[in-house]
């Protein structure tokens, strides 16, 4: 298991001249390599399994989703919950990167798989332009401007040339990645194993960067700001690096979905999507490295669940989150394995 | 020069009803140090609260209106107690009322949409009719002149209140400056709950009388409070003045986008010019910085 961060910064941050980092002492050091290789194995397997069995077929959907949207979670978390810039552009970035590759793909004329490279491109380039005036400000300013940002775009995508909205439904018959011929699921598991991938590569660089000076710079600026600047951290350099990388990814993740399904649907710019997002972000564990993760897999479980009051879901996740806030505001996985951590404690001293 | 008078009157008409929802915000700004996230919730109470004891229970109007508006505060003052007093004080105040405040919204507007069902819904108007001004071939609704005549009068009535009161006193003390205010005796706990019960007023308030002009649907809120926290930013957060004068200002901007530029171009203006004046003046119109307030 991947242990929380908190490392003491010393041991993180290499000290200047003398005597480099220790190895052993690295971040690195405290991954079970051997865990996160057969997770990644089984994950990897899964697919197999999955297209020979009867509703295989959804649940790799359902995992397909759970790569994407923790792709987005985590990229959320690093701004929201690591930073503390109060963020709502997220989804944003997520859309333009769907509109990207499938305005390309579609209307131009180009492989999917040279399109999709774009995606993070042009999320990454609008991240700039939002962050540039917005960065420098301080929390209520940049809610306001991001969620001006989210709102500009979606009327754009609804009413703006016909060439992006497609009349109101959205772009569909984008070019797909994989095609038919593949046959008998295969097709699907070629997308599995592209989304996983997509996800592994991520995951590695969020958990790179939260372990590296910057992220160490990062909680630093959220935990006292004051502290930081004299310190030497310039907020607003890390602020929009922060910010150019999670749309990076976020962009991939909108351009690989589109090509996914085969539409770029303005429904991904409904309010519903954004809260949907931020209470994995919230439930799982805001700030942590496993909470979005966590958080994305228990909200498509419990979406699924409560499949059958579908009209109650929204309502379930507004009072899931409230209950968070009062009772674990650092999120579940913190609380469980802080829980755990006690448990294994008492067992020890009893021995 | 219809217009420009078309403009103008459009301009006083919305920038009435966003200095209402404005002030609300800026009051909880100014108090708790909170952005209240479901302020656009709480407007859809106060509109949903008037069109059911209209149209379902069949009271007069204005005896509804002001029922809604109470159902709106006592919104508000379940939304406090319920919620934002168990976050507040708390280490991670900003993230935690940001999500409560979201939280909040979400169940208030899942709960409007299971209530009333996803119909948009039309309030009919307490008068019909409209008055004609023949010099500059103006025709204004007598509904939308009612909606500018209760919105100052409440806005006046704050103004008079937060100026004259000892409660109005209180909330000030608190705004400016916690620590002192709470030395001085003054129950910082009950000012927030009363500024929160105020604020969910004036919200319920802009909702009952911005959904007789427009649309009401479960959504609705969220364009009005997105409207009134550019009001708020602009006229320099946490400051009353400002915000009134801010908001007039910014409805007139809105008002002549439309009217010269078309309504497509109102809200796209509207962000930039947003975007510019951060830029230029982060501290809003009134420049208050950290130390003056309200």
């Amino acid at each position: 298991m991947i242990q929380e961060q908190n490392l003491p910064a010393a041991e993180v941050a290499a000290p200047q001249g003398a005597a480099r980092l220790r190895w052993s002492a690295g971040p690195w050091a405290r991954v079970d390599w051997l865990m996160v290789g057969t997770a990644l194995l089984v994950a990897a397997l899964a697919p197999l399994v999955l297209t020979r069995v009867t509703g295989g077929g959804f649940v790799a959907h359902l995992m397909i989703t759970f790569f994407i949207w923790s792709i987005i979670t985590q990229c959320w978390n690093l701004i929201m919950g690591v930073s503390g810039i109060y963020s709502f552009g997220q989804v944003a970035l997520y859309a333009i990167g769907g509109w990207t590759t499938a305005l390309l793909a579609k209307e131009f004329g180009w492989s999917p798989w040279l399109s999709l490279w774009l995606a993070p491109i042009a999320a990454t380039l609008a991240a700039l332009v939002i962050g540039l005036p917005t960065l420098r400000l301080r929390g209520v300013y940049v809610v306001l401007l991001t969620l001006a940002f989210h709102e500009l775009l979606r009327n754009f995508l609804t009413n703006g040339p016909q060439i992006v909205t497609g009349g109101g439904t959205g772009m569909v018959n984008v070019p797909k990645l994989f095609d038919q011929f593949l046959g008998g699921g295969m097709d699907q598991a070629m997308h599995y194993w592209l989304a996983l991938a997509l996800f592994t590569i991520t995951t590695l660089a969020v958990w790179a960067i939260l372990h590296s000076p910057i992220g160490v710079a990062f909680r630093a600026l959220r935990d006292s700001e004051v502290y930081a600047v004299s310190r030497g951290v310039d907020p607003f350099r890390f602020k929009l690096l922060l910010f150019a990388f999670s749309a990076f990814f976020t962009g991939l993740a909108g351009g690989f979905m589109v090509h996914y399904q085969a539409t770029a649907s303005q429904s991904v710019l409904s309010f519903g999507f954004v809260i949907n997002l931020l209470a994995m972000i919230v439930i799982g564990g805001w700030g942590s490295f496993w909470g979005p993760i966590v958080g994305t897999a228990l909200m498509i479980v419990l979406s699924e669940l409560l499949r059958g009051v579908d009209d109650y879901r929204n309502f379930m996740i507004g009072l899931i989150m409230a209950l968070i806030v009062i009772f674990a505001p650092q999120g579940l996985v913190p609380l469980v394995s802080k829980f755990v951590g006690d448990i294994m404690r008492t067992l020890r001293e009893a021995e | 020069m219809q217009q420009l008078s078309q403009s103008l009157y459009s301009g006083v008409l919305y920038g009435s009803v966003y200095g209402l929802m404005a002030l609300g915000l800026t009051l909880i700004w100014g108090a708790l140090r909170m952005l209240n996230l479901a302020h656009g919730a709480l407007y859809v109470v106060g509109a949903y609260a008037a069109w059911a004891l209209i149209n379902l229970a069949g009271l007069p109007m204005l005896l509804s209106f002001l029922i809604a508006v109470g159902v709106a505060a006592l919104m508000g003052l379940v939304l406090q107690t319920t919620l934002i007093n168990q976050v507040i004080g708390k280490p991670g105040f900003d993230n935690a009322s940001l999500i409560a405040t979201v939280a909040a919204a979400t169940m208030i507007e899942s709960a409007m949409l299971l209530m009333f069902g996803p119909q948009v819904k039309t309030m009919p108007p307490v008068f019909e009719g409209n008055l004609l001004i023949p010099g500059i071939q103006l025709s204004i609704r007598y509904q939308d002149l009612l909606v500018i005549v209760i919105a100052v009068a409440s806005l006046f009535a704050m103004s008079a209140f937060l100026r004259g009161t000892r409660y109005g006193m209180a909330i000030r003390a608190v705004s400016q400056n916690m620590d002192a205010a709470k030395l001085m005796g003054i129950p910082a706990g009950q000012v927030f709950l009363i500024v929160m019960v105020i604020s969910a007023a004036l919200a319920g308030l802009a909702g009952v009388l911005l959904s007789s002009i427009f649309f009401l649907s479960p959504f609705s809120g969220f364009l009005p409070m997105i409207k009134a926290l550019i009001v708020t930013i602009f006229g320099g957060l946490g400051s009353i003045k400002g915000t009134i004068w801010a908001a007039y200002l910014i409805g007139l901007l809105e008002a002549s986008l439309q009217v010269y530029l078309g309504a497509s171009i109102a809200l796209p203006g509207l962000f930039l010019f947003m975007i510019v004046m951060l830029v230029i003046r982060p501290n809003g119109l009134f420049g208050l910085g950290e130390g003056r307030r309200l």
